[in-house]
């Protein structure tokens, strides 16, 4: 009770105190990031789960589909591992992407995003923070399922730490910018519901029609016509040629002209939906 | 712009203000001032668009007409500017639900350009002064309905906002919160803070406000001082419980002895009249205990919002559509 004592006798000394009327876009962004990492990283439930959502992935796919191994245009790989583990990473990336739109729709719920709005800082540091944090989430995820690979699996890529490590780079480059994509649509929808439907609708498609599973020539050609426009088939494309130490060719400067375009598509669109009426 | 002194300069200037959903109109014709240092209650029942003119002119959603400026910028295209000079709490503007009350007022200190100490200190302050220094650390998830409100106020105030924006900021209180609140926000007025509430209540735009706008299907129906309204709505009314039927209809009498109408519930042995004055209540119980007329229960009640609504519906079907009806705001 004296609680409220303290709050009628001593009210809070609102003017002309602190001056404070906006921070630098560096401020924000880093403040922000902090603060989504925190959320991130804070509840070791959260952490846990998310690791491992991949990593039994991983152990499906590479049980359930192990006799694709066998198949002409896998064989080559050693392994059905070896094939599938670098379109594993990008896949996680697309997954995490998405979780970046559903975690800003969960924040615009809750209302801590309805106060940045009122707030002088940028939009676009809001949505920056956001993708960063999530990119960071990222790249512990992707380091826990090369290591789960590595023990668990027999995965031995030819390209060695090194082109692991660039996958791995590759795929964090990639995750950033489909993460744009997700958040565009979080601030357009800005429901939970819809914005999950509309993002599945969107991952599904690309995860699938593509090389990730199973190499292009086995596909029907409808499919095979869908995979070769898909930007997901040059990022595992490029990610599978580097971990195995093959030349990616066009595919990784393609893959990297494609994140930034989604980025700078998906950004632009973002702040402007961001700023929009509730 | 003009050249006035800091105090003198109204805060808020609103003329024509329209928005509309598709074909939904949340907002039409809104005209109204506010004057530097004073508070606005918006009344208004949920869909009257309460929500929407707050939204306008704390920047968060676009007028579809009219024009309205907050400390001299206009929101439609320096929103920055305002932003800079504004708060806002309520229920679409809220706290890191994760983070606790300490780590919520850093935040907001440090996106305001607080330096990481200067940051702390402050929350500390406003932690102390809301009370929830004991509860500083648990996340914010975790915390009652009043001690939400007082974390979302403080959270206003780590700035030093010249316009409060405080959206039904007692809806869903206990009374001593309320209580608490009321008295946190005439303090700010006090000492300079601009404010704008909305609220369901008469009874607490009649405590807090200078002026009062009554919001009705979008649009502003009547406007005035609270003194103002009041008057234009009625009175008060009383009702006087008797411990049985014979005392009750003697009493009837007494009320009409001095003036007042008075009502009978023969069944509920209850009189009920509208009171001109509270002088009247005095008068009242001097006849009701000349006659040694024994009293269960009295009450004294303030109009309501839906009375408020019916007087202003009434006065619109006994006049000539008179443009009186849409008093304008002019501090």
């Amino acid at each position: 009770m004296n609680a409220r004592h303290a709050r009628t006798t001593r009210a809070p000394e609102p003017h002309d105190r602190t001056g404070w009327t906006g921070s630098t876009l560096r401020t924000q962004v880093w403040v922000l990031t902090a603060r989504s990492l925190r959320a991130a990283f804070g509840d070791y439930r959260l952490v846990f789960f998310g690791l491992l959502q991949p990593v039994v992935l991983l152990l499906l796919f590479s049980q359930v589909f192990s006799g694709v191994g066998s198949l002409p245009g896998v064989a080559a790989y050693d392994g059905y591992i070896n094939y599938l583990m670098p379109a594993t990473l990008v896949n996680i990336a697309m997954i995490t992407a998405m979780g970046a739109g559903a975690g800003l729709v969960a924040e615009t719920y809750t209302g801590v995003v309805g106060r940045f709005r009122s707030l002088p800082i940028s939009p676009v540091s809001v949505l920056l923070a956001r993708t960063f944090a999530d990119t960071a989430r990222l790249a512990v995820q992707l380091v826990v399922i090369v290591v789960a690979a590595v023990l668990l699996l027999r995965f031995r890529p030819d390209g060695g730490p090194f082109g692991l490590a660039a996958a791995v780079l590759l795929t964090l480059v990639v995750g950033w910018g489909l993460s744009w994509v997700f958040v565009a649509i979080a601030t357009w929808q800005r429901n939970v519901e819809l914005m999950q439907a509309v993002s599945f609708i969107a991952m599904y498609p690309l995860m699938f029609s593509s090389s990730a599973y199973m190499p292009l020539q086995n596909m029907p050609a409808w499919v095979r016509a869908v995979a070769t426009v898909n930007p997901l088939t040059y990022a595992i494309d490029a990610a599978r040629a580097l971990a195995l130490g093959r030349s990616p060719g066009w595919a990784l400067p393609l893959a990297v002209l494609l994140a930034m375009v989604a980025a700078l598509g998906g950004g632009a669109a973002a702040a402007r939906n961001f700023r929009r009426s509730a | 712009m003009r050249k006035l002194g800091k105090m003198e300069r109204a805060r808020i200037d609103v003329t024509g203000l329209g928005k509309t959903y598709g074909p939904v109109t949340a907002l039409t014709g809104v005209d109204l001032t506010v004057a530097a240092g004073s508070v606005l209650a918006v009344l208004g029942h949920n869909g009257a668009g309460k929500t929407t003119l707050v939204d306008i002119l704390a920047t968060r959603t676009r007028p579809s007409t009219g024009k309205a400026s907050v400390c001299g910028y206009d929101v439609a295209t320096h929103g920055h500017e305002v932003r800079r000079r504004i708060a806002l709490t309520g229920q679409f503007a809220s706290v890191d639900e994760t983070l606790s009350a300490r780590g919520n007022l850093v935040l907001f200190a440090r996106l305001l350009g607080a330096p990481a100490r200067a940051a702390k200190a402050r929350a500390e302050e406003l932690l102390e002064v809301f009370g929830l220094t004991e509860a500083a650390d648990r996340p914010a998830l975790t915390y009652s309905g009043g001690m939400r409100r007082r974390l979302d106020l403080a959270a206003c105030l780590v700035g030093s906002p010249e316009v409060l924006f405080l959206d039904e900021p007692t809806t869903g209180l206990d009374p001593v919160s309320r209580t608490g609140l009321w008295a946190t926000v005439r303090h700010l007025a006090r000492s300079g803070t601009t404010v704008v509430l909305t609220t369901q209540y008469l009874e607490e735009a009649d405590r807090l406000a200078d002026r009062i706008v009554v919001l009705a299907a979008g649009a502003v129906v009547a406007g005035g001082t609270p003194a103002e309204l009041k008057a234009r709505v009625g009175a008060r009314t009383t009702t006087v419980t008797f411990r049985d039927e014979w005392s009750a209809r003697w009493a009837v009498e007494e009320f009409q002895r001095i003036g007042l109408a008075p009502t009978l519930d023969p069944d509920a042995y209850t009189v009920t009249a509208a009171l001109p004055d509270a002088g009247v209540i005095l008068a009242l119980l001097r006849a009701l205990d000349r006659y040694g007329l024994d009293l269960a229960d009295l009450t004294v009640t303030e109009p309501t919002l839906d009375e408020v609504y019916l007087s202003l519906h009434r006065a619109k079907w006994q006049q000539p559509p008179a443009p009186a009806a849409v008093e304008r705001d002019t501090a």
